[in-house]
């Protein structure tokens, strides 16, 4: 008998196991065909509204709640962030430096000046890091709404 | 009557049962609730030191992140190398992001530790592990809901659901329908 039950315990652990390659968040992705973030940093105004996949290295996650993450670009310097609903996905700190197929709508975040000045202030406290003002351009910000996401283990 | 030695044994079981998840989400609840204050799963250490990249060949990436760990002393497996710009470099190993000024040879290094028991409660708590737990935790939520229910009609007469019962569970709703009118 306890033979058996120890056998079924065993069964149920190794379960996660046999998929741990790339895990799933959220909806997972189902678009086939991944959008290039040079794109969509490029030509904002062709994309915002639509739903697109992307695909890139994970260089960033929230550090407090795991609602955010930037993934890097095709192109030298260029990354997007993807900010999902607090709660509804959140992004484990293990996932940085991890290979991310990540679906979201293109969403362009109006803000003014001052406003991204508060807004980048507030990531970089969130990661604990020093952050200039100086550095901060007129720029608009483009960034996905993350709906899903595949990331690899 | 018999239906309440049924209740009263079905109330007292699942209590027993319901015990151990209970404390666990009671832990989680508390620590996710603070979630604007601290990070309830991880502590992120940072820290900032030099390396020394003299006669280190700056293009190739690799031979970069090598003499970096070496320096920092950072054994845990490599995850990935990331060229950010000419004089940046990051490098992802298990636990550890290190960013590197190639030029000023500044490392910034962010470290996670998982919080002991934090971590496992709120991997279970915000169900990170999906697949059976889904179902196994909305077995215990059904539990929980049968737990309350039984738990109205344990007790017989003024002490229970006709009397001071009545009026503590009356609070139990109202208290959060107070807040929702407060707040919405």
């Amino acid at each position: 008998m306890k033979r058996t039950i120890l056998f079924f315990i065993l069964l149920v652990l190794m379960a996660p196991a046999v998929h741990a390659a790339a895990k799933t968040y959220g909806n997972g992705v189902n678009i086939q065909e991944a959008t290039a973030v040079s794109a969509i940093l490029d030509t904002p105004d062709a994309f915002i509204g639509k739903t697109v996949r992307i695909e890139g290295m994970i260089l960033e996650v929230c550090a407090k709640r795991g609602c955010w993450v930037y993934i890097a670009g095709d192109q030298q310097g260029e990354k997007i962030q993807v900010k999902v609903t607090d709660g509804e996905i959140v992004f484990p700190m293990s996932a940085s430096g991890r290979m991310a197929a990540v679906e979201g709508v293109v969403e362009e975040l109006k803000l003014s000046k001052d406003q991204m000045i508060q807004y980048l202030q507030h990531l970089a406290e969130e990661k604990g890091q020093p952050f200039d003002p100086s550095t901060v351009k007129d720029e608009r910000m483009i960034r996905l709404i993350g709906l899903g996401a595949k990331i690899e283990e | 009557m018999k239906w309440r030695k049924w209740n009263n044994v079905i109330h007292r079981d699942l209590g027993y049962l319901c015990f151990g998840l209970t404390i666990l989400y009671v832990i989680s609840g508390v620590a996710v609730n603070h979630i604007q204050d601290w990070n309830p799963t991880y502590k992120i250490e940072r820290l900032s030191s030099s390396v020394d990249l003299s006669g280190v060949d700056t293009v190739n990436n690799n031979m970069l992140a090598l003499t970096v760990l070496d320096q920092l002393g950072e054994t845990a497996p490599l995850k990935n190398i990331f060229r950010v710009n000419d004089t940046s470099l990051k490098i992802f190993v298990v636990n550890n992001n290190i960013t590197v000024d190639i030029d000023s040879g500044l490392a910034f290094q962010e470290i996670s530790h998982k919080r002991k028991l934090l971590f496992q409660a709120n991997f279970l708590h915000l169900n990170h592990a999906k697949k059976w737990w889904t179902w196994f935790a909305d077995l215990y939520a059904v539990a929980l809901g049968m737990l309350a229910l039984t738990g109205l009609f344990v007790l017989r007469g003024k002490k229970g659901i006709s009397g001071r019962g009545m009026w503590l569970t009356g609070a139990g709703v109202l208290i959060p329908v107070f807040f929702l009118w407060l707040y919405s």
